[in-house]
């Protein structure tokens, strides 16, 4: 990535080089003067002597395009040079010592920046007169509150840094510690709004002198030179035309070569790839022919895999998953985050992220109609139609899972609209709000999201989703971002539905097992991409057959306790698994022969399955 | 809502104060006399006779706090004093000038919206393809063409090689619409160029931001089509940031118009400014500043308005 920054700076570097250099060379260029009249061929077009023609004095435009470049370009520099050694100053002393100080700075130049620029100029030229002294002085003032703002800003992250704390602590001396860490770290940006304050600048060095009132005749400048041209643009267009190409040139090389730079200094800026939802790849082998069973319940997963592309090329992330669903039954799959298993929720969705694939698999599903239809292969539009009418799911979050600038009542109205509903939407969302225990359901369908409390909110996304009956909801983490008190509501409530919608099937994905066993029937603990272990509520509280399973029992909360008591390490990365069995560098249990073989997925009794080399002793 | 208004306008004013006691203090603190300078056009040291009755005619022998109470309180009856040149009153002259520059930046700014917000959307939707490469790459360009050469190419072309329109000027509404319409869409164009392609800038990475966001997938989730989730979901919610955008710029445009007047010979007050500041006119400049500043200010106050409109969350808190 960074190689390729690297050399798409190349080409915008290079021309300002170019430019530059000519600029500094012009005396020695062999060129004619360029203030030496000749108005016996004023106006004279492109000759052997003169390239690109004489102007409205006779004057060579070559030259004075070249000479015009030195002009423009050292007032630029100079301004921009001025204001960074200004502006970084006051911004380093401002972030440094902060209070007063940094009223006195800071703040201050942030007023400069509430007037227009170009005005701010010309009140400097009022009080001082034209000249280019002038402009460097006035464009320097204009950009150093830029400079100052980068700086600020840098200086107080750089500031907060440990080791500067660290110095600070052992006594270094303050001025020390300026030179040596903050130096290098507020370097990059304010490179980048060197550039970007030297092209501004140009702008306005141009603009003031081709309004008279900048660099002052008989100066070069291609400010002036289009404003003489413009005089004469009957007779000779084209002198007009020189002097533009080269200042648009110019400003468009220092933009590109600007862009380049943070690009560079900064990758995190650039575009990701295209939106995931207007392209849905169905890059997928395909299917088994006539393998759609007759009656595979509600929902069937087999061989589920998916893939992201990571340094390492693609990796998978999700790997073999398989498992399925009865009409009105509640399957829980349980895992630390990065076990993959909001993904395979979301791949029954449709909804993956751009960058994930499926490679393999079928997600075998039955509508409302009778139809069995395999998911992951199906076109945009028909997956459309079932999103929230057979298949629905609510969020993590449902704080940002709600437009914050939508009415509640629309927002659920969607779900009814979006499937054809057009008659007394309004009613219907009211007895939704009501049925999912909104108080005063009439006036929260008219408010905002932000007018209700965070538990309100998710009985809101709750209620957007089973507007249509679905016949699968599917929960991601439904009450994690939620309060104790609140989830045990939420849990309550999904609870009542299920009671309430007796065909409806529902998958919670959680990482907390203690919420579980109120709601579930049957429990599929994933890790690492894969399944690890899947039994009925009962049989996996009271007998876990997989480390895994045990010592997420193990780190439950006692009692009321909020805080669960991690199990050691980590989920290893999808790029960075280990050869044997995924589990064991934190497994107890582990074994010499875990890290060789990778353990499978094995039916250890009618319903339930383990994917342990170790298994037996655990019973 | 009232009283958000309210609180805001207040801020508002105490800026507009801020900034006018600002402008005085600059003209008049700032070394150098003003008579003297007014005097000295030629380069030549003025009669010191002249410059002394100059400051006894413009009031600048009177203590400071004298000179600000007096042009306090002229400001608040609208008054800003007649100009050094023609002793004409400064205020009449604004009056007259500033809708004709405001009617530009407006137009400007409707017609940059128009353009840039919709061609924003769908680069951001085909972000990486062609049409967001090529149309990302005429930004860029738009964004490094500096304004009077858009406007003096623009001429060139299209008034004195084709004959398309007429290289500029002005001519009151009342008298002629059709005119005055046909003469106010060059200007206003050449200002879309650059102001267009911010717009566009930031609404493609907007919407790109917004598209990432929870809300848009539990809209996919309830089966909206992408038509709707793109104008209820994406569209609304990435327009705030093009609203602050946008409003900063036409803020600053109102100085910069500046040069689109002068490439058009269209009579509003950015002309009468650069006119002042030749002069040294200093009650003019000092006016004509105080104006458009506060206009600024004037501006953002309307963006946190239009904020509130927008985003239900501002108007609450
Ligand atoms: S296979 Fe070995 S390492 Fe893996 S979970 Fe079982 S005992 Fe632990």
């Amino acid at each position: 990535m960074r190689r390729l920054s690297i050399r798409a700076l190349a080409a915008p570097g290079i021309l300002a080089a170019i430019i530059v250099l000519a600029a500094i060379a012009a005396p020695l260029l062999p060129l004619t003067d360029p203030v030496r009249q000749d108005v016996a061929n004023r106006l004279t077009g492109p000759s052997f002597t003169h390239w690109l023609g004489q102007d409205e004095y006779g004057r060579d435009v070559l030259s004075r395009i070249v000479w015009g470049a030195r002009v423009s370009l050292s007032v630029a520099f100079a301004a921009a040079a001025m204001a960074a050694a200004g502006g970084t100053l006051l911004g380093i002393l401002g972030g440094y010592f902060r209070g007063v100080v940094e009223l006195v700075t800071v703040r201050v130049a942030e007023v400069v920046l509430c007037f227009p620029p170009l005005l701010l100029a010309l009140l400097v030229v009022t009080l001082m007169g034209p000249g280019a002294g002038t402009l460097v002085f006035s464009l320097a003032i204009l950009f150093a509150p830029g400079f100052a703002r980068v700086a600020y800003a840098e200086t107080l992250s750089a500031r907060s840094l440990d080791y500067v704390t660290a110095q600070e602590a052992l006594g270094a001396r303050t001025r020390r510690i300026l030179a040596r860490t903050l130096l290098p770290n507020i370097a990059p940006p304010l490179l980048v709004q060197f550039s970007l304050t030297v092209a501004s600048a140009m702008v306005l060095e141009s603009g003031l002198s081709f309004l008279g009132l900048g660099v002052v005749p008989p100066s070069p400048s291609w400010g002036l030179m289009i404003r003489g041209a413009r005089a004469s643009m009957e007779q000779a267009p084209l002198l007009l035309f020189w002097p533009c190409l080269a200042l648009t040139g110019t400003v468009l090389v220092l933009n590109l070569l600007c862009d380049r730079l943070r690009d560079l200094l900064d990758p995190r800026g650039k575009a990701a790839g295209r939106p995931g939802f207007l392209r849905r790849l169905v890059a997928l082998p395909a299917a088994p022919v006539g393998a759609l069973p007759a009656a595979p319940g509600l929902l069937t997963v087999e061989g589920l895999t998916l893939e992201i592309p990571s340094r390492a090329g693609q990796v998978q992330v999700v790997r073999d998953v398989g498992f399925s669903l009865a009409p009105g039954e509640t399957l829980a799959i349980v895992g630390e985050s990065g076990s993959g298993k909001t993904l395979t929720g979301l791949a029954v969705m449709g909804l993956l992220p751009s960058a994930v694939k499926p490679v393999a698999g079928r997600i075998l599903f039955t509508g409302r109609d009778g139809q069995v239809r395999d998911l992951l292969r199906m076109p945009e539009t028909d997956m459309r139609a079932l999103r929230g009418r057979d298949l629905a799911m609510i969020f993590q979050d449902p704080s940002s899972s709600l437009n914050p600038l939508l009415r509640i009542g629309a927002q659920v109205g969607e779900s009814l609209r979006a499937h054809g509903v057009t008659q007394g939407v309004k009613a219907r969302v009211v007895a939704l709000l009501r049925q999912v225990g909104l108080p005063d359901p009439e006036r929260a369908a008219d408010a905002y999201p932000h007018e209700v409390s965070g538990g309100q909110r998710q009985r809101v996304m709750i209620a957007a989703a089973i507007a249509n009956h679905p016949r699968l909801l599917l929960a991601d983490e439904p009450t994690t971002a939620l309060d104790v008190t609140v989830q045990a509501q939420i849990l309550g409530l999904l609870a009542e539905l299920r009671r309430a919608e007796g065909a409806m099937g529902m998958v919670f994905v959680t990482h907390n097992l203690a919420v579980v066993s109120d709601i579930a029937d049957r429990v599929l603990v994933m890790y690492a991409g894969e399944v690890v272990e899947e039994a009925p509520v009962t049989d996996i509280f009271a007998a876990p057959r997989h480390p895994y399973t045990a010592a997420l029992i193990a780190s439950m909360p006692e009692g009321e306790a909020e805080r669960l008591s991690a199990i050691p390490g980590a989920v290893p990365q999808p790029w960075a698994m280990p050869t044997g069995c995924r589990f064991a560098p934190r497994c107890v249990m582990a074994a010499e022969a875990c890290r060789t073989a990778a353990p499978a997925l094995v039916e250890i009794a009618s319903g339930r399955h383990s994917r342990c080399l170790r298994w037996e002793e655990m019973a | 809502m009232l009283a958000f208004a309210a609180r805001r306008l207040l801020v508002s004013l105490g800026l507009v104060w801020v900034v006018a006691s600002l402008v005085f203090l600059v003209i008049h603190l700032i070394p150098g006399d003003p008579a003297e300078l007014l005097l000295s056009q030629g380069g030549i040291a003025p009669d010191p006779a002249a410059v002394e009755e100059l400051r006894e005619r413009l009031g600048l022998n009177l203590p400071l706090w004298t000179q600000y109470v007096t042009y306090m309180t002229g400001l608040l009856r609208g008054d800003f004093g007649l100009s050094l040149q023609d002793e004409h009153p400064i205020g009449e002259e604004i009056a007259l000038r500033l809708p004709r520059t405001l009617e530009l930046v407006g137009a400007a700014g409707v017609i940059s919206l128009i353009v840039g917000v919709p061609l924003g959307v769908a680069a951001a939707l085909r972000a990486g393809g062609t049409l967001d490469r090529v149309l990302s790459a005429c930004a860029g360009l738009a964004l490094s063409i500096p304004v009077f050469v858009v406007g003096t190419l623009a001429v060139l072309v299209l008034a004195q090689e084709l004959r398309l329109v007429s290289a500029g000027g002005y001519v009151p509404f009342a008298r002629d619409p059709g005119r005055h319409l046909a003469l106010l869409l060059m200007p206003a164009c050449t200002i879309v160029v650059g102001l267009g392609a911010v717009v566009f800038r930031v609404m493609r990475s907007s919407v790109l931001e917004v598209l990432e966001r929870d809300h848009v997938r539990a809209a996919q989730a309830r089966g909206a089509a992408p038509g709707a989730i793109i104008r209820r979901h994406v569209v609304r919610n990435a327009l705030t940031p093009v609203v602050t955008v946008v409003a900063l710029h036409l803020g600053s445009l109102l100085g910069g118009t500046v040069l689109v007047e002068f490439v058009f010979n269209w009579p509003g007050l950015s002309g009468y400014l650069v006119r002042s500041v030749e002069a040294r006119d200093y009650p003019e400049v000092m006016g004509i500043v105080l104006v458009i500043s506060s206009l600024f200010v004037l501006l953002n106050f309307l963006v946190d308005l239009l904020y509130a409109v927008i985003d239900p969350r501002v108007r609450h808190g």
